[in-house]
């Protein structure tokens, strides 16, 4: 059975419709990458994963569960997590009230176990461990990008969806942030990525689906992509394909 | 003749506190969770003491079940205001929603003008008696406007940090998006906010209202201006500093009505809007001043 499957799935804003038709499956155990251009839909695409916006048709099903008309907080409690954009921290509270807050419906599930959850990601992320009574918003972006990881993973999610996890970062902060999600990855969460940097998605995923205005125009294991269909579905040209073509050529000696 | 002594002073500076503490608690609340400044709490009120009197002096229920249901109400209305518009407006500025709670103030005022405008009703306080301070009769609901007002404040504040759902109330006040994402419900902490704020603003009428026992529409508008400003003066999102802010009002006020020796009706009045206005510009000077005052660190080594 597959984690998450997306049947032509349609949403938007108002009069504007964004999605026109998302088709995708996501394997147990696999990071899948969604790439696409600006207004593309790739992040209308994880929002209506997460259900902040509504399926207007078509139908989500999240590990065998048709999930289209529940809302974002049912998907939480069903066992999603979220990275979100910019790795939004909670600035004013502190390290463990950010823990705590991420662990909200397993806390409210089974108290018992949060305490080992909180020893887990501790254990995940020392640094966590020592700043755990200091202010989230005072940390620098590296340790932010951590605990935005770390608040999703201690709700014991079984898929967390990562939206732009590079924008932003410095290039080495990049490399430490990958070093981070393959540690999830390798724990056996199910991922969806969502990145504008297709180079950095690469290094990561396993499957791609490349997405034009708002339909899936390409999927496959990131083992049978080439750079002509990369530029070709996603228009970037030469240059950029260049960076991209790299960074598969790295990702399939892996 | 001698005025009353500095103690008797000091104890109706506290009295006032802890009726604008009650009504400050309520603004914050609503303010640290949503950043929106409500101006409903003095109708409110009112609109709570004409259903504890619609119970207590007319259907002759205690005053004690009429208080709670009355309190109640409020809750409900709270909850049901935030419902029907806050939550249609969600995405709009917080001033929209401010200037909202402005129309259901004048929604109520008009209904009460409306339906008792003419005939001031009765509530007779639920105990009597009080407890001498230097010559000054203090009556135990006022005492009990005090110690709730504190327990209130530190309570609270305890509870936003110690509580699962206080946790979510601060966070979904800096990011509502993120908020849900984890599984909170923030909808439902949002009602809970305004039904929390508009059942402290009835609290606080129930307890100032045995010290005059007569009501009339818009009566408790004016001591809400009073915790308005107080929870300016304590800073706006801190509890504790709404406790402090009322504590600040209170005593400025009976000091300088003392000491002014001024027959001047509405003194309360002028000395709330006077220190509102200090708060309000030390908010904004105050951080300037210190860059002003402090050497470069040059300087200083």
């Amino acid at each position: 059975m597959s984690m998450l499957e997306l049947h032509d799935v349609t949403a938007g804003f108002g009069a504007v419709t964004v999605l026109h038709g998302v088709t995708m499956t996501v394997e147990p155990g696999e990071i899948a990458g969604v790439f696409g251009l600006n207004g593309a839909g790739k992040s209308v695409t994880l929002k209506t994963v997460a259900g902040l916006v509504p399926a207007r048709s078509g139908q989500i099903v999240f590990d065998g569960v048709d999930v289209t008309r529940l809302d974002a907080e049912t998907r939480v409690e069903m066992g999603l997590g979220h990275v979100p954009q910019g790795r939004q921290v909670f600035a004013n509270l502190t390290v463990e009230e950010n823990l705590r807050l991420g662990a909200y419906t397993l806390r409210r599930k089974q108290r018992s176990r949060y305490a080992a959850a909180l020893d887990g990601v501790y254990d995940r992320f020392p640094v966590l461990r020592e700043r755990r009574a200091q202010r989230a918003g005072t940390m620098s972006g590296g340790q932010q990008a951590s605990l935005s990881v770390a608040r999703a993973l201690i709700n014991e999610p079984r898929l967390v969806l990562v939206d732009e996890p590079s924008a932003g970062l410095s290039p080495k902060l990049q490399g430490d942030l990958r070093d981070i999600l393959r540690v999830v990855k390798d724990s056996g969460v199910t991922m969806v990525l969502v990145e504008q940097n297709v180079a950095f998605g690469l290094s990561l995923v396993d499957s791609a689906h490349l997405l034009q205005t708002g339909t899936v125009v390409h999927s496959a294991p990131v083992g049978e992509l080439d750079e002509e269909t990369l530029a070709t579905h996603l228009g970037i040209g030469r240059v950029l394909a260049g960076a991209t073509g790299s960074a598969l050529t790295a990702r399939k000696a892996r | 003749m001698r005025g009353p002594g500095v103690i008797q002073v000091i104890a109706l500076g506290l009295i006032s506190a802890g009726i604008y503490a009650l009504f400050a608690l309520g603004v914050v609340l609503v303010y640290r969770g949503t950043k929106v400044l409500t101006f409903a709490g003095g109708e409110i009120g009112t609109a709570a003491l004409y259903v504890t009197a619609f119970l207590v002096t007319d259907h002759g229920l205690s005053w004690g079940v009429g208080a709670l249901i009355a309190v109640a109400v409020a809750a409900a209305a709270g909850a049901l205001f935030e419902f029907a518009l806050v939550r249609r407006s969600v995405d709009a500025d917080p001033v929209v929603t401010s200037i909202l709670t402005v129309a259901l103030a004048a929604t109520i005022l008009a209904i009460e003008l409306n339906h008792f405008g003419g005939s001031p009703k009765q509530l007779k306080p639920p105990v009597h008696g009080g407890v001498n301070v230097d010559g000054l009769i203090v009556s135990p609901v006022q005492i009990a406007a005090i110690v709730v007002a504190a327990l209130l404040g530190f309570g609270l504040q305890a509870f936003l940090r110690r509580t699962d759902f206080g946790l979510a109330i601060l966070a979904a006040a800096d990011d509502p998006t993120a908020t849900r994402l984890v599984g909170v419900r923030v909808s439902r902490v949002r009602m809970t906010l305004w039904a929390g704020s508009f059942a402290l603003a009835a609290i606080a009428a129930l307890l100032v209202e045995p010290t005059v026992g007569v009501i009339s529409p818009g009566y408790a508008s004016r001591l809400y201006l009073g915790g308005l400003a107080a929870a300016v003066i304590g800073g706006l999102d801190s509890l504790p500093g709404a406790v402090w802010g009322a504590t600040v009002l209170g005593l400025v006020q009976a000091f300088v009505i003392r000491y002014l020796r001024v027959d001047v009706g509405g003194l309360d009045f002028d000395v709330t809007l006077v220190l509102l206005l200090v708060a309000l510009l030390g908010r904004s000077l105050l951080p300037q001043l210190r860059r002003r005052l402090s050497p470069p660190r040059e300087a200083v080594a």
